[in-house]
């Protein structure tokens, strides 16, 4: 009878997939984390019992864009993507005017907004503190991009998901400094180990006074400044200011997101 | 010396904004099912006999807008292929990832509603196949979909509830960042479900039914609930604007910034254009008797929170977070994200919409109310 043998396929069918469904469950595992660390990858641990951090000495810094290159080149950086750049301010009113630069990287904060919502678990904070991406197991959903309250990660067009600064970590594991830090003239990147009390990054902060960008957000960031101006520290903000010449090489309109000039 | 004021950024670059416009649709979708299931549960649950007649269609269209709904997701997504890998990784972030509960409650969602369907309209199916269907197994019908409806109800609030967690819970976005949020979306979800219901409804009683006949009591009273609902959703909005733009920490420049450069969209054309007109319309008689008048009111109302959704997801994420001043979206035309996509994904919704009122007997039900008043 054909309905009988149809109820036979479909039967056999449904077993099959239900078996199949099982297998691969068991070949993928379903995990708390993701698979990378859960095979204990040193990619993914990192250095256990350091916690890399940053400190920036604003009084050195002369916006000269070096670590912003360095980066690009050394991480493959796609076209108008950044992990790293140098914004400059003008502060203060005319005649008395200065200008401020501003160096600004993922700040591979202690309590990162952008890894608690990851629904994947693709991204997560090494055990040495360092934030990084599994570009393999990402979904490009960008929920991790819009929690950042610091702008620092973006879509790579390449890979198609979330990307960011990874402190070179590819360079850190084998015992080099990160490119941005490598490459700065006047010394303003300092890299280190903040576990250390002897370390470089240590001794700055117990020396100086030193603070966090937007630290009102809870994120704990782990990158310092030292003589961050109180009128940049938040990150305000401002009215627009940014000129046509600019908006026009940008390529504004054609753009699905640009920033709106006046 | 206002320093804010003086703050200047050469040389800016424009950050990365991952939702675009199929995200608001995604929010209008699950909105507007959440809201017709809790229409349906008037009767179904609460046993409000004025709704009797369309709850078992208001149930279907819920289902149908929350079949359609995900597809704005995963089209949003810039790896839709990997779709396996939220559910084989990264549990540890459940508590903190709304997206996670998200994905669960939709997949639990439909399936529910479509149980509910199925027992509801049971006796057509029975009887359809010659089969009789005895007062037993009424009752026991009866029992289960009102088992059904109740555990449907918080679920249709949580469906939509999570969307307003996902953004709520991004601090670095001073719009998306209230506790009001899930509520908010809640309020102005009832507006759009209620708004299509009006829409849908003449449609489908004047050219889908055997009777032919539009339900303009109906009408009315669905006009009145769309301006209840209005009511509730202002009061919201005005107990978080208030707080958020008046009483807040350094949030409050980046709405002032905000509201002020949107003023016209989203004062005048989201609040006085559709909100407030449709809410003069429901209650006044001399409109709400009006069918074309209704009609109108909930054509406005359901463009409203669409527009409001835009405003609330786009217009957040303008917000710049290093860069000065807002950022500008322009939706592509074509390809992933696109105009096309919310086009394709409304088209969706119709052929699903024919398909599930052909197969399951909501007019014949439906008439049932009708002809026993005649």
């Amino acid at each position: 009878m054909p309905s009988k043998s149809r109820r036979e396929f479909v039967k056999k069918a449904t077993s099959l997939i239900g078996v199949s469904t099982l297998a691969s469950t068991q070949a993928h595992a379903l995990s708390l984390t993701n698979p990378g660390r859960d095979a204990k990858d040193a990619r993914y641990v990192g250095a256990e019992g350091k916690r890399f951090g940053m400190v920036i000495d604003l009084r050195k810094c002369v916006g000269c864009q070096a670590c912003t290159s360095a980066c690009k080149s050394e991480n493959k950086v796609p076209k108008e993507k950044f992990r790293t750049y140098v914004p400059e301010y003008e502060l203060g009113s005319y005649p008395n005017v200065r200008k401020a630069f501003l160096p600004q990287l993922c700040n591979h904060c202690a309590e990162p907004s952008c890894v608690s919502v990851c629904p994947t678990g693709a991204t997560f904070a090494r055990k040495d503190g360092i934030v990084v991406v599994d570009n393999e197991i990402c979904w490009g959903c960008g929920y991790c991009i819009n929690a950042c309250p610091y702008d620092k990660r973006y879509f790579n067009p390449i890979t198609n998901v979330a990307d960011k600064c990874t402190l070179c970590a590819h360079r850190v594991d084998h015992g080099l400094l990160p490119a941005c830090v490598e490459s700065c003239v006047g010394g303003a990147r300092v890299f280190g180990d903040l576990n250390d009390p002897s370390s470089h990054v240590s001794q700055l902060l117990s020396t100086f006074p030193a603070t966090v960008l937007k630290p009102a957000s809870g994120t704990k960031p782990r990158v310092f400044y030292i003589a961050l101006s109180g009128e940049i520290q938040s990150l305000p903000y401002s009215n627009g200011i940014l000129d046509d010449a600019v908006r026009k090489r940008e390529g504004a309109l054609h753009k699905e997101w640009s920033s709106k000039g006046e | 010396m206002d320093f804010g004021s003086l703050l200047h950024t050469i040389s800016s670059i424009t950050p990365d904004r991952p939702w675009g416009i199929d995200i608001p649709n995604y929010f209008w979708f699950t909105g507007s099912s959440a809201a017709a299931f809790i229409i349906s549960s008037f009767a179904h649950v609460f046993g409000m006999k004025e709704y009797k007649p369309i709850a078992g269609f208001s149930l279907l269209l819920a289902f149908v807008l929350l079949v359609a709904a995900p597809m704005n997701l995963i089209d949003d997504l810039r790896q839709p292929g990997r779709i396996i890998n939220f559910f084989f990784y990264g549990w540890e972030n459940f508590p903190t990832s709304p997206m996670k509960w998200g994905v669960l409650l939709l997949m639990a969602y439909p399936l529910l509603i479509l149980a509910e369907a199925i027992v509801l309209y049971r006796p057509y199916f029975t009887m359809k196949k010659g089969a009789s269907y005895t007062k037993e197994q009424e009752e026991k019908d009866h029992r289960l979909g009102v088992l059904l409806g109740a555990i449907g109800i918080p679920l249709a609030l949580s469906v939509h509830g999570y969307t307003g967690y996902i953004l709520g819970a991004v601090h670095a976005i001073p719009l998306f960042h209230t506790p009001i949020m899930p509520i908010l979306f809640l309020a102005s979800a009832m507006v759009s479900g209620t708004g299509l219901l009006i829409i849908l409804l003449p449609i489908f009683q004047k050219f889908f039914t055997d009777f032919k006949r539009i339900d303009y009591a109906m009408m009315q009273r669905l006009a009145r609930l769309l301006a209840w609902f209005i009511v509730i959703d202002l009061v919201i909005r005005f107990f978080w604007l208030t707080f958020a733009i008046t009483f807040n920490n350094e949030e409050k420049y980046a709405l002032k910034l905000f509201f002020g450069e949107n003023f016209w969209e989203v004062l005048i054309v989201d609040y006085v254009i559709c909100l407030l007109v449709p809410m003069a319309i429901g209650f006044i008689r001399f409109f709400s008797r009006s069918l074309k008048w209704v009609l109108f009111a909930g054509v406005l109302s359901a463009i409203g929170v669409w527009i409001f959704r835009w405003n609330t997801v786009i217009g957040g994420q303008s917000i710049g977070k290093t860069t000065p001043f807002l950022l500008e979206y322009h939706p592509h035309v074509f390809g992933f994200d696109s105009i096309l996509s919310v086009v394709s994904n409304w088209s969706l919704l119709i052929a699903l919409i024919a398909a599930i009122m052909a197969l399951f007997p909501w007019d014949k039900e439906m008439a049932n109310y009708y002809t026993k008043e005649q």
